[in-house]
């Protein structure tokens, strides 16, 4: 076997790159899907922020690169078409629209399948690739045409316009469309100083406007000065741009409008050759900028090499490090190895303390262990907080969702997301980007109606499904909800018998809270006909058994033409849990204290039985009990005579859990239960102590609801036997 | 597949073509000796102390804490539906990979030793008639003692050669 945990794991060189490609590669789609979101919604209001075009492209064509390295051929593929398509779209030559930005984003839905395909996850999707690469490139050819330059209205020397850069001439066009007036600025700079002075004169010149290039004009009276002609567009006046930006050597006019159409000389711009990589703003890196107006001007070599480029290109601009979850893991596993080692040196101390000879030894020891102690906090502290990320990461893939369903189903859907920077445990946000994507598809799809079903009831045509997130004491809560339909009982019960999940008996028996749990039953499916969006029949019985393993709880309310709610409530980390550790027949079971409200004292002659159902009451309320032992299978099955009662309370159920012995309550690693135990319910998962034993941890919300389910008593007792022996 | 498991792939076809042997480890179960190819076992291990698992299929014995891994054990006499024992100083549990990063552990009777064999000491499952459980993949009677490594069986061993895949399919 190889070390234990999968820190210590060796990896081959070659594994490492790949693993580190998949994880840049994934970083930069998820960052290529949020500022589509965020495009989308500029397309929308009528905005659209040219450097967020820049980004995404620059992303795709970093994409590109890397699965170059790395043999990812459909990806190269892929991103090379994506790369034309947002190019024409850089360049001004393309509208960004919402049709165009749906190939883009179904462009960015399959990176992350291909990725999985890379990584062996999943079937190569070909005929989706070859589908969007039709799609590209009929994007591409259609955009080829471009309209007649505006430019051509203003008295501009061709020759400042025959050596624009594409982005510039479109950064031109741009201005000239939003009615900015032009200034010609020229101005002299020492050639010592010119980086400085240039850096001066933009600041100087942003509040008034963009400068959309700067030439040198290869005249000047001084050898030891530069002249450059700078183009700039402003709203402001010309007496205002001259008064701001007065300085010794600098002559500013206004660029006259030519009183005559577009002549033949402007339907072909000129466009110098692409070049490969982006194009880089001025305003980010001035260095690259002095690159470029040498290339332009071959003949003046002046102004010392820029030096500051090359070192910019390969300096990482980023202080983050990317670690494996794994990893981390593997640490939490030391540091719960150390609280063993911690427990073991506080008991030693206090032997000691009994032995009057060795006093001194006993207090240093003491202080060696407080201090050990105190350390190792703060170091589960750091482990846990490095674990912790915004949910924001699994809500940007939801919005992606959202916005392509609300199109397929032609339901205008409005996502409102609040709480998105509330952090969580990593795993627990992957854990929860399916359940909540479920979630997601159902509401849109069964809950939020059609446009004239919405008209007809007097709703806005536009539904609204929010999506919150906030922090509760040591839980987070999450909630999707929906102003749709909501559901109806009858319906409800109806689908829940035609499915053979009810008999009618069973139905009329069921309270109004019975019934809504029916949608967590196994294949229950409202839908007659399996679409592409959900009524497959996984839903909620899978979100919620699928929450319950990550020690969360779902609960659902609806109302009838007013919408749904689903909550689901999770502890922040998975790591590291509170138990309350309990005794039945001689056998240890951990309790999470987030679902564990008291622990009271029990006595045999408490209980009372009430429609077949144990209870007893506590402070005048009747709660209903069970006993461990009989849930489980262990002999005996009755009431021990003494005992204690674990009150646990799920949402809004409560449910006595009868034991022998509270043992006590600790901070516990929990690790998850291997595959082979899958199939059995009521366990979260496990924890080591230090006696090298394993204790169980209960699933408390499956247990509750297992027991309050079944009518009676008699259901219990078989479940508990059924499968045990 | 990652590079790795790669060319793991590679070297054990290698050592295939090289030498037509395989080596397989014997174990007791219920009076009979079974085997299983050596590469499937990582780990063999003294019994600690195993926490049963209410509810669990019958053939899960519980599970156990390996070096800070948790590993469901499964006693391979329920598995096989032979006669219960309550174990022995000789038992002892084998630790199998279980697809993916999981470990399940399979107790056994006793552990004897490792078999080298060659092609033609393996009969295929068919010779035993009728259907066979899938798990069975053939009869292994090694021709020598010289052959195995400090065999202390004569030449009239049988063994069941069972592939474990199906055995932790659960």
């Amino acid at each position: 076997m190889a070390e234990q945990g999968n820190g210590g794991r060796s990896e081959g060189p070659a594994d490492k790159a790949r693993e580190e490609f998949f994880s840049e590669a994934q970083e930069l789609v998820d960052g290529l899907g949020r500022d589509l979101l965020t495009l989308d919604s500029g397309v929308k209001s009528g905005r659209v922020d040219p450097e967020l075009i820049n980004d995404v492209f620059r992303a795709v064509h970093t994409l590109k690169g890397l699965s170059g390295i790395f043999g990812a051929t459909m990806m190269t593929g892929v991103s090379h078409e994506l790369e034309d398509v947002l190019d024409e779209l850089r360049l001004g030559r393309m509208e960004v629209s919402a049709p165009v930005l749906d190939v883009v984003f179904r462009a960015v839905e399959l990176y992350g399948r291909l990725l999985s395909a890379e990584r062996g996850d999943g079937p190569a999707p070909e005929a989706e690739v070859e589908a969007l690469l039709m799609a590209l490139g009929g994007l591409t050819g259609r955009g080829a045409g471009a309209e007649a330059s505006p430019v051509a209205q203003y008295e501009l020397d061709p020759g400042l316009l025959g050596v624009l850069t594409e982005y510039e001439e479109h950064r031109l066009r741009s201005s000239i469309q939003s009615g900015l007036n032009l200034f010609k600025l020229r101005v002299q700079f020492p050639l010592a100083t010119i980086d400085t002075a240039l850096d001066d004169l933009k600041a100087k010149a942003r509040p008034l406007g963009e400068i959309i290039t700067y030439l040198p004009t290869g005249g000047g009276s001084d050898a030891d000065a530069i002249e450059l002609e700078i183009l700039m567009a402003s709203r402001e006046k010309v007496a205002t741009v001259k008064r701001e930006l007065e300085s010794p050597n600098l002559h500013i006019e206004e660029v006259a409008r030519r009183h005559v159409g577009p002549g033949p000389n402007t339907s072909a711009p000129m466009r110098p050759s692409v070049s490969p990589t982006p194009i880089p703003s001025f305003e980010a890196e001035p260095g690259t900028a002095l690159a470029q107006l040498h290339s332009h001007t071959p003949g003046t070599s002046i102004a010392p090499p820029p030096e500051g480029a090359k070192d910019v290109s390969l300096r990482s601009v980023s202080q983050t490090v990317r670690v494996d979850i794994r990893k981390l893991d593997h640490l939490m596993n030391i540091v719960g190895e150390l609280a063993i080692v911690r427990t073991s040196l506080g008991a030693m101390a206090e032997r000691l303390r009994q032995r009057p000879e060795l006093r001194e030894v006993s207090q240093e020891l003491h202080r060696v262990h407080r201090a050990f102690d105190r350390h190792l906090q703060q170091m589960q502290n750091g482990i846990l907080e490095v674990r912790m990320v915004p949910l924001a990461q699994a809500f940007d893939k939801l919005a992606r969702i959202v916005r392509q369903l609300s199109r397929e189903l032609d339901k205008p859907v409005n996502l409102v997301i609040t709480g998105a920077e509330t952090e969580l445990d990593k795993l627990l946000v992957e854990e929860l980007s399916d359940p909540l994507m479920h979630m997601i598809r159902n509401a849109i799809d069964h809950g939020i109606e059609t446009r004239n079903e919405r008209a007809e009831v007097g709703k806005p045509s536009m539904g609204t499904i929010a999506l919150n997130a906030f922090q509760k004491g040591n839980q987070v809560v999450l909630e999707v909800e929906d102003d749709g339909r909501g559901m109806a009982q009858s319906l409800l019960i109806s689908s829940a018998i035609r499915k053979g999940i009810l008999t009618a008996e069973e139905a009329r028996e069921m309270s109004p809270r019975e019934i809504l749990s029916l949608v967590f039953r196994p294949g229950f499916t409202t839908r007659e006909e399996v679409n592409e969006t959900s009524g497959r029949g996984v839903g909620m019985d899978v979100v919620k058994t699928n929450i319950a393993r990550l020690g969360g709880i779902v609960d659902l309310s609806s109302e009838e033409g007013i919408g749904t709610k689903v909550t689901i409530t999770l502890p922040i980390t998975l790591a590291i849990i509170s138990v309350l550790f309990v005794e039945v027949c001689g056998r240890s079971y951990a309790m999470p204290l987030t679902s564990v409200e008291e622990a009271i004292a029990f006595d045999s002659s408490m209980v009372r039985v009430v429609d077949g159902r144990d209870v007893m009451t506590v402070r005048g309320t009747t709660l209903p009990i069970c006993s461990l032992a009989k849930l489980f299978g262990h002999p005996p099955a009755s009431f021990p005579s003494h005992g204690f009662v674990a009150i646990a309370s799920v949402g809004n159920r409560r449910l006595g859990f009868v034991v022998d012995r509270l043992v006590g309550q600790q901070d516990i690693v929990i690790k998850a239960l291997g595959r082979t135990l899958r199939n059995v319910r009521g366990f979260a998962g496990a924890t080591e102590l230090g006696d090298q034993r394993v204790t169980l941890v209960l699933d408390v919300s499956a247990l509750v609801d297992e027991v309050l389910a079944a009518p009676g008593d008699s259901r219990v007792r078989a479940h508990g036997e059924g499968r045990a022996s | 597949m990652s590079t790795l498991s790669r060319r793991a792939h590679g070297a054990s076809r290698r050592a295939s073509t090289d030498g037509p042997r395989a080596e397989y480890l014997a174990f007791k179960l219920a009076g009979d000796t079974y085997a299983v190819r050596i590469g499937s076992v990582a780990e063999i291990l003294k019994p600690p102390p195993i926490t049963d698992v209410p509810r669990a299929g019958r053939s899960i014995v519980g599970v156990v804490s390996v070096r800070g891994r948790l590993v469901t054990v499964v006693d391979l006499r329920r598995r096989f539906g032979l006669p219960e024992s309550a174990g022995d100083a000789r038992t002892r549990i084998l630790l199998v990979a279980a697809g993916g990063e999981e470990l399940v552990g399979l107790l056994v009777d006793e552990v004897l030793q490792v078999y080298r064999l060659a092609e033609s000491e393996i009969e295929p499952a068919t010779v035993l008639g009728g259907e066979q459980p899938a798990h069975i993949i053939g009869i292994g009677r090694p021709a020598s003692v010289a052959a195995s490594a400090g065999g202390r069986r004569g030449p009239e061993t049988v063994l069941v050669l069972l592939d474990l895949r199906p055995v932790i399919e659960l």
